[in-house]
C-alpha cells in the first residue's frame, strides 16, 4: 500500500549511545545480578551455596571491574569524566550514577577481598600461581564475619542504588516512549538477576566434574523464576500497551508494533524466556546451556532496548537504519569490553582458581 | 479629465521616488533583528510553513556560518510528499523547518549531568562546549531530535539561534538567508517587534511542535499541519546524510 506521507528529505540522526553503552547496562546488570546470587552462600550461609555463591561473587567482581570502563568510552569526552565529580548536578540521575558506581564498587571489592581472604592464603600457603601476591592480598587470611557483614551492608546498599539508577535514567527518558515505561526498570533488574545466575552456572560448569549437580539444580530452579517474573511483567506491559490502560505503554507499543524488525526481536524474546524456562524446570541438569541462555536473553534486552530504540526517529517518519560499525564506535566496543573482561577474568583466577573458588566449603569455617 | 490623470501619475511617481530615500535610510538605519527597545529579551522564532519552499538556504547558511560537520545538522527543512485527495495532482510537497525550539521547560537540562546546559536569561538554551562530556544524555532527552553529538568537537551540539551573531544585533544566519521570508526572528519582550505583532495576530494558528511534551517550545509555526506535530507517520526517508566519520 503507498503511504499518505513519504519523507523526502530529513536528517536521520546517528544513535549517541553506542554499543559500549549496552555493555555498561549488561555487565552491570550481570555485576549486581551476581552479587545477589553471592547472598545466600556468604552471607545467609545457606547450605549448598557456598560454592555457587563464591562463583557468584567472582562473576560480579569480573563484571564489576569492567563495566566503568565501558560507561567511560561511551562518553565522547572520556578524559573529562572528572567533571562529574566537579560539577555534581542533582537533577541528573547519571550524576548520581557517578556516586553510586564508586559506592557499590568500593563495596564489592571490600566484600570480595573479605571473603576471598582465607582462600587466598590456602592458595599461598599451597604454593600455587602467583603465591607471593596471594599471600600479600590474604593479608594474613583472616576471616572477619562482622567486617563481611558491613561490606555486604554497603555493597547492598551501592548495588541497590546501582539497578534502581541504571533503570530510572533510562526510564525518564519521555522523549523515547519505548523507554519511558514505569516497567522498564523491573525489566532490566529481571533479566540482571537472571544474567548474574547464568554467568554463576556458567563458570559452575567449569568447575572440574562439571560442578556440584545439585548446587546446578538449586540454581536452575532460581533462574526458571527469573524467566516466569520475566515472561509476567511482558505480559502486563504488552496488555497495558494493548488495553490502552496505560497510555505510556500504549505510545511505546504504537511505536514499535508496525516494525517487522521489532516483531521478530518481540518474537526472539519471548521464544528463549520459554526455552530457558522449560530447560530450567524439565532438565534442570543442563546448566551450562540455561546459563548461556539467560546470559543471550540479558544481553540481547540491552541491545534492543539501547540500539533499537535509537533507531526510532523522534520527529520523522519510519525507522533509521542502524548498521554496526566495526571501529571503535561499533563492534570493537563489544569486543574490546569482552577483551578487557577475559583479561580481568584470567588474572583473577591465576590469583585463585576456578575449582578453588567453586569448592563447596564454607568461607572460614 | 484628460488634464488631470497625467498629474495623478507625476503625483505617484513622485511620491514614489521621494518615498526611496526615505526607504533606503530607514532600512539602513535599524539594527537588523528587531530589537526591544529596552528591558530584558526573549529570543524566539516564528516559522511561517505556508512561505517556505523548502530550498535549503537555511540549511546550507547554518552550516557555513556555524561549522557544522558534514553530515549533521543544526536545522533541516523536513520535506514530505504528501497524498492529494482534493486537487488534480497526486501528491503536494509539504516543508517543516526544524530546529532546536529552545524551549521553555527544556528537558535537556536537567538530565545533563555536569551542568553543560543551560538556559540564558534571553530564552536561548546553550552548552557550554568547555563542560560538555559528551555523554549524549541530552540528545536522548530532546524529544525534538534537535541534538546530536558533533564529530568534530565530540561535544553535544544544536541550534543556538546563533547567539554569537544575535549578541552582535545581527539575525542568526537561517532567517538571513531565508528566501521565502518564512523564518521571523525577534523578541517576545517587544510589543512594536514582527515577531510579537505577527504572533498576536495570527494567535488561533500559532502552533508548537510535540504540545503534548510540556515543553513550551519558543520556536512557533503558522500553517502547521497536524499531521506533522509529532513523529510522522509515513514512509522514512531513503537518503541518509554520508558519515563523516568511521
Amino acid at each position: 500500500m503507498t503511504p499518505d506521507i513519504v519523507e523526502t528529505v530529513n536528517v536521520a540522526r546517528e544513535i549517541a549511545w553506542l554499543p559500549w553503552a549496552v555493555q555498561y547496562f549488561f555487565l552491570i546488570g550481570l555485576s549486581y545480578g551476581a552479587w545477589l546470587v553471592s547472598l545466600p552462600g556468604l552471607v545467609f550461609r545457606r547450605p549448598g551455596w557456598e560454592g555457587i555463591s563464591r562463583l557468584a561473587l567472582l562473576a560480579a567482581l569480573v563484571c564489576g571491574l569492567t563495566a566503568p570502563v565501558a560507561l567511560l568510552a561511551d562518553l565522547h569526552q572520556p578524559g573529562r569524566f572528572w567533571h562529574f565529580y566537579a560539577y555534581f548536578t542533582p537533577t541528573s540521575w547519571m550524576s548520581w550514577g557517578a556516586f553510586f558506581i564508586p559506592v557499590y564498587l568500593t563495596g564489592l571489592i571490600l566484600y570480595a577481598w573479605l571473603a576471598f581472604r582465607p582462600a587466598l592464603a590456602r592458595h599461598a600457603d599451597e604454593g600455587g600461581k602467583l603465591a607471593g601476591l596471594a599471600r600479600v592480598l590474604a593479608y594474613g587470611g583472616h576471616e572477619s564475619r562482622k567486617a563481611l557483614m558491613a561490606a555486604a551492608l554497603l555493597t547492598f546498599v551501592g548495588a541497590a542504588l546501582v539497578a534502581l539508577y541504571t533503570g530510572v535514567e533510562v526510564m525518564l527518558v519521555r522523549a523515547r516512549p519505548l523507554w519511558h515505561t514505569p516497567l522498564l526498570p523491573v525489566q532490566f533488574f529481571v533479566t540482571a538477576l537472571a544474567g548474574g545466575l547464568g554467568l554463576a552456572l556458567v563458570f559452575n560448569r567449569a568447575l572440574p566434574g562439571g560442578g556440584d549437580p545439585a548446587a546446578t539444580r538449586r540454581m536452575a530452579v532460581a533462574l526458571a523464576l527469573t524467566q516466569l517474573v520475566a515472561l509476567l511483567v511482558g505480559v502486563v506491559w504488552l496488555v497495558l500497551g494493548m488495553s490502552g490502560m496505560s497510555p505510556v505503554h500504549a505510545q511505546a507499543l504504537a511505536e514499535v508494533a508496525p516494525s517487522a524488525n521489532w516483531k521478530v526481536s518481540a518474537v526472539w524474546a519471548v521464544v528463549a524466556t520459554v526455552v530457558t524456562l522449560a530447560l530450567a524446570v524439565r532438565r534442570p541438569g543442563s546448566g551450562l546451556l540455561i546459563g548461556l541462555l539467560a546470559l543471550h536473553s540479558a544481553w540481547m534486552m540491552r541491545w534492543t532496548i539501547f540500539i533499537g530504540g535509537q533507531e526510532v526517529p523522534k520527529t520523522g517518519a519510519g525507522y533509521y537504519s542502524y548498521q554496526l560499525p566495526l571501529g571503535p564506535e561499533g563492534l570493537m566496543g563489544i569486543v574490546g569490553t569482552a577483551g578487557l573482561w577475559i583479561f580481568l577474568f584470567v588474572v583473577l583466577t591465576t590469583l585463585l582458581p576456578l575449582d578453588r573458588i567453586g569448592r563447596a566449603e564454607r568461607v572460614g569455617a | 479629465m484628460k488634464d488631470e490623470e497625467p498629474r495623478e501619475v507625476s503625483a505617484s511617481r513622485r511620491a514614489f521616488l521621494r518615498g526611496i530615500p526615505v526607504l533606503t535610510a530607514a532600512a539602513a538605519a535599524l539594527p537588523a533583528p528587531a530589537l526591544a527597545a529596552d528591558g530584558k529579551h526573549h529570543w524566539a522564532m516564528l516559522v511561517d510553513v505556508r512561505k517556505c519552499i523548502g530550498c535549503q538556504a537555511c540549511t546550507v547558511a547554518c552550516i557555513q556560518e556555524n561549522a557544522v560537520p558534514e553530515g549533521s545538522f543544526r536545522t533541516i527543512v523536513s520535506t514530505y510528499s504528501v497524498k492529494l485527495t482534493d486537487a488534480d495532482q497526486p501528491a503536494g510537497t509539504y516543508m517543516l523547518p526544524r530546529l532546536c525550539n529552545h524551549c521553555e521547560e527544556p528537558p535537556c537540562i536537567p538530565v545533563c549531568p555536569v551542568g553543560a546546559t543551560f538556559k540564558r536569561e534571553d530564552g536561548i538554551v546553550a552548552v557550554d562546549g568547555d563542560r560538555c562530556v559528551g555523554c549524549a544524555y541530552c540528545v536522548q532527552a530532546c524529544p525534538y531530535d534537535a541534538r546530536f553529538i558533533n564529530h568534530a568537537t565530540n561535544k553535544a551540539d544544536k541550534c543556538t539561534f546563533c547567539a554569537h551573531r544575535v549578541d552582535a544585533g545581527l539575525l542568526p544566519a537561517c532567517v538571513e538567508t531565508c528566501v521565502g521570508g518564512a523564518r521571523i526572528f525577534g523578541d517576545l519582550n517587544d510589543p512594536q517587534g514582527e515577531l510579537r505583532r505577527r504572533l498576536d495576530a495570527a494567535k488561533a494558528e500559532v502552533k508548537v511542535l510535540k504540545p503534548e511534551q510540556g515543553t513550551e517550545p519558543r520556536v512557533f509555526y503558522i500553517g502547521l499541519d497536524e499531521r506533522f506535530q509529532g513523529k510522522v507517520e509515513g514512509q522514512g526517508t531513503l537518503w541518509q546524510p554520508r558519515k563523516a566519520h568511521g
